[in-house]
């Protein structure tokens, strides 16, 4: 170890095995390993030559061997970094990133420009897991999110008046932001900045919102005044959907929002005062927003615009009608799955990741993809339940609830449960501010993991003033 | 020709095999931690969160891990310090035996309720039962783990 991190931790790092990480990373690589031979195969088949007669039994064997390679880089940082931190997540991850990888290089490479939607992915694969790695390695202390959650906070909300300003549309949405050379979508990285800030307001206020001096008819509810940011974080939501059109990173921040509020104080009637208010505000914003009204219509009947709005949705039923319950295989979907060609389905290799694994993967995949990002969950609320204090546990939650919570809204989008919202599929879908905003994500929960870590910041004292002042003030 | 397809079908399966052998052992994996942790012994029997309390000590929304005897008053020595003026020097006692709380009213003036009926000498208590103690309104709630 050098002498920059043994400062840097303040003790002697020894290297600590994780075995069950590594067991589980070689059933990831195996498994991603004949997915690419599988992919191989069925690519030169479809073209109509003898399998393998492009000379390589891997569908991209620098890519594949790129990839693997860095999460087995990972886990030896995690080893040498000797920390005790979750050894789940990792593998969960890389295989979602190994799934995603396929399905990137069996689409047409020519969906995005640069190097082609394979390459893309890879690229930006790699960057993920390097930042999860560093975060899952060397963030010890929580005092940085915890202490500056209102600076946190005000930077969210100058992020979204940026976007909403200086925006620029893609399909009538406004989601993506230029700053000099840097093109990203703001809502992936507010998504982090929004759990961060949650997590420190409710678990410094939990008392006092559990407290029912207020009552209005049947509900009983805490003082007024805290129930401010629960309609702040209302409005907020409505406004994304009027200003930028975009459905479904409000869904996505309302939806963890009311469930942190829940997991934070344990009463119903605020779940039920915000779904009631979710559902005012979705009955005037129908009525008002025609983008709206668009895609509640598509959902209620896709049939109707079938070759016009509904395309997209049409075409993704099929696509999971055509997998079956076993699947084409990989490289076996329609030529530009999921529809005939030119067209496919528009979007897919953002907004439908989940028709196109349908079509190749079957039910039986799909399931299991699904039971990936309940993996995730798990661990997360388990983290949380074995958490040192309110922080830290709101935190986990709030962190494996976004993934699961935005894996749901696209999910169900894709197979016409709910209506359609243009969202990541976290790990699956193309894109790098998706990518890397998830990649902050898994970082921030395997260092909460840490079982040896620093007990919380000086509990008490800081809080206890709060408490005194706001109970003067009322 | 045939045997390709067959080949390339049994590969299809041997992926979708290898997702749900993944699925698998992390299952196990996270069966194994979920009943360790069920059979760890925990540090805390019990916790006390104080509900309601006119003074500063103990502040409102504080919660205290137990121990297998906890004693609460307004006395220095008591375990949990309850600074309130209807509360004795040693007020009360929490005790945890078999599987059950109970609570004994250690001889006090102003007397020790359980939901709001008097404990007379020793009285059990649940999770969740609301204890008072002078002006001092505390809830008995589970361990966390």
């Amino acid at each position: 170890m050098t002498a920059g991190s043994r400062i840097l931790a303040g003790t002697r790092i020894r290297p600590r095995l994780r075995g069950r990480e590594l067991g589980l990373l070689t059933v990831v690589a195996v498994t991603v390993a004949i997915g690419s031979v599988s992919l191989a195969a069925t690519q030169d088949l479809v073209a109509g030559a003898p399998p393998f007669s492009g000379g390589s039994f891997l569908a991209d064997q620098v890519a594949l061997v790129a990839y693997l390679g860095s999460l087995f880089l990972a886990h030896l940082v995690f080893v040498l970094s000797g920390r005790r931190t979750d050894q789940v997540l990792l593998p969960t991850v890389g295989l979602l990133g190994g799934i995603s990888l396929l399905l990137m290089e069996r689409l047409p490479q020519d969906l995005v420009g640069g190097l082609g939607l394979g390459r893309n992915q890879l690229l930006w694969l790699l960057a993920s897991i390097a930042l999860m790695t560093a975060i899952g390695a060397i963030v010890r202390s929580d005092a940085w999110l915890r202490l500056y959650k209102y600076t946190w906070a005000v930077l969210g909300v100058g992020l979204l008046l940026l976007t909403f300003a200086l925006g620029h549309d893609i399909n009538g949405q406004r989601l993506a932001l230029t700053i000099g050379p840097l093109t990203g979508q703001p809502s992936e990285l507010l998504k982090v900045i929004l759990v961060v800030f949650l997590a420190g307001y409710l678990s410094e206020n939990r008392p006092l919102l559990m407290d029912e001096s207020t009552n209005i008819g049947p509900l009983r509810l805490p003082p007024l005044p805290y129930l401010a940011p629960m309609i702040a974080m209302w409005a907020m939501a409505l406004s994304i959907v009027v200003v930028q059109g975009d459905l479904g990173a409000a869904l996505l921040f309302f939806a963890v929002f009311l469930t942190l509020l829940y997991v934070a104080t344990a009463r119903a009637s605020f779940v039920a005062l915000g779904m009631v208010a979710f559902v005012a505000g979705g009955f005037v914003l129908y009525q008002a927003v025609p983008h709206v009204r668009v895609r509640v219509d598509i959902w209620l009947d896709p049939f109707v615009t079938a070759s016009t709005t509904g395309y997209q949705v049409v075409q993704a039923l099929h696509a999971f009608a055509r997998g079956g319950i076993l699947g084409t295989g990989f490289g076996a979907g329609l030529p530009a799955v999921g529809g005939l060609p030119p067209g496919g389905i528009p979007a897919l290799h953002t907004d439908f990741p989940f028709a196109a694994l349908g079509e190749e993967l079957g039910l039986v995949g799909v399931m299991g993809i699904l039971g990936l990002y309940l993996v995730v969950i798990e661990r997360g609320l388990r983290i949380a339940a074995s958490a040192a204090d309110d922080f830290r546990a709101i935190l986990a939650a709030g962190l494996s609830l976004v993934i699961g919570v935005q894996a749901f809204i696209i999910a169900a989008g894709n197979l016409k449960l709910i209506p359609l919202t243009g969202i990541t599929l976290p790990f699956i879908s193309y894109g790098g501010s998706s990518l890397l905003a998830n990649g902050v994500v898994m970082g921030l929960l395997i260092a909460l993991s840490d079982r040896g870590v620093e007990p919380p910041p000086a509990p008490g004292r800081r809080s206890g003033r709060f408490r005194l002042q706001d109970r003067g003030a009322a | 020709m045939d045997a390709t397809v067959l080949a390339i079908w049994l590969l299809r399966l041997l992926f979708l095999g290898g997702l749900y052998l993944f699925l698998w052992s992390v299952v196990r994996v996270l069966l194994r931690d979920l009943r360790a942790a069920a059979r760890e012994p925990g540090t805390e029997l019990g916790r006390l969160v104080v509900i309601s309390s006119p003074s500063a000590e103990p502040a409102v929304g504080a919660s205290f891990s137990l121990d297998a005897v906890t004693t609460l008053g307004r006395d220095v020595n008591a375990t949990i310090l309850l600074d309130d003026e209807f509360v004795s020097g040693l007020h009360a006692a929490l005790t945890y035996r078999g599987r059950t709380w109970y609570v004994e009213d250690l001889g006090s003036t102003n007397g020790s309720y359980v939901n709001g009926s008097r404990v007379e000498g020793v009285a059990a208590a649940a999770f969740g039962d609301e204890l008072q103690l002078g002006n001092v309104r505390l809830r008995l709630e589970r361990p966390r783990r």
